[in-house]
């Protein structure tokens, strides 16, 4: 035990671990994962969470929970899918396309929930607010940050239209609407988000 | 202003940025993913991680010199107090070397 501790002092807590710099490497690596070593699984989740967490959040947010939750869901549907892992894109690619395709099942379950309330209109927002509060931030951040703070169904259909490219189609198609019922959706959220933007 | 095509251009100029996730956030997908392993079979053998090249922690080490080669594939993080602390707090006081959930921090 005393050895161990000596050694705490070499070793920092947050010390990175070389990633897999070659596909030989990474095909390595996969191999691990799928041996069930518990190690090479800690590393996993070490090098990717960043990302995928990432991906999800500016996404899912302001719901802290539903991030986390479907971080989690990514990470347990890529050891299930894993065995399947061809190599043809990166792990962090492969990941995040696994990460996309939950997004867009929360998205399909947020809108086919939602009640399509047409009564929310634009003069009900205080753009003033949003518009000081982020004056010095980063445009991204204040994208999403006037996203986070729209109802939830425009919220999902302008992420799901705009920053995953899908057609109003085939949105329509996912939630068992119409096309047109999607475009009125989509005009609405684009009004709520420019009065927030306050471009 | 502000049509379909303005949109698309703003969707394209504005993404996240990558971020590192909350160590405690790691410690519980660690542990969730490592409970998923299990479901389908024992995890692998510590003898045969660490002749991998993967270190041990020193718990783990302990486990390895003892006579049952049948306790190895158990999960043992399970039961330590490095993980319970690890999955609530963002610096737990864990310290040794080689524990997964130290080295989320």
């Amino acid at each position: 035990m005393r050895e161990a501790v000596a050694q705490v002092e070499l070793i920092p807590v947050n010390q990175i671990r070389p990633i897999a710099a070659t596909a030989e490497d990474e095909r390595e690596f996969v191999q691990a994962l799928l041996r069930k070593d518990r190690k090479a699984t800690a590393e996993f989740v070490d090098r990717f969470a960043g990302a995928v967490h990432s991906f999800v959040h500016w996404r899912l947010s302001p719901s802290a929970q539903q991030v986390e939750d479907v971080v989690q869901e990514v990470f347990l549907e890529a050891w299930r899918s894993l065995p399947r892992y061809r190599g043809d894109s990166n792990l962090k690619a492969w990941l995040l396309g696994i990460a996309r395709h939950k997004v867009q099942d929360h998205f399909r379950g947020a809108l086919r929930q939602a009640e399509w309330d047409e009564s929310v209109e634009a003069s009900q927002v205080a753009p003033a607010a949003v518009e000081n509060e982020l004056m010095y931030r980063e445009r991204s951040e204040r994208v999403q940050a006037v996203l986070a703070e729209l109802p939830e169904q425009y919220r999902v259909v302008l992420l799901w239209r705009y920053w995953e490219s899908q057609s109003a189609a085939s949105i329509g198609a996912a939630i068992g609407k119409t096309e047109k019922a999607v475009e009125r959706l989509l005009a609405r959220a684009r009004a709520q988000f420019r009065a927030r933007y306050g471009a | 202003m502000w049509d379909d095509q303005d949109f698309e251009q703003l969707a394209r100029e504005t993404t996240e940025a990558e971020r590192p996730a909350a160590p405690s956030l790691k410690a519980r997908l660690y542990t969730a993913l490592i409970r998923e392993q299990q479901a389908s079979g024992p995890l692998e053998a510590l003898t045969e991680t660490r002749q991998h090249g993967r270190q041990l922690c020193v718990f783990e080490q302990l486990v390895t010199i003892a006579p049952m080669n049948s306790l190895q594939p158990v999960f043992y993080c399970q039961v330590c107090h490095a993980r319970v602390l690890a999955e609530r707090l963002d610096r737990p006081p864990i310290w040794w070397p080689h524990c997964p959930y130290a080295h989320f921090q």
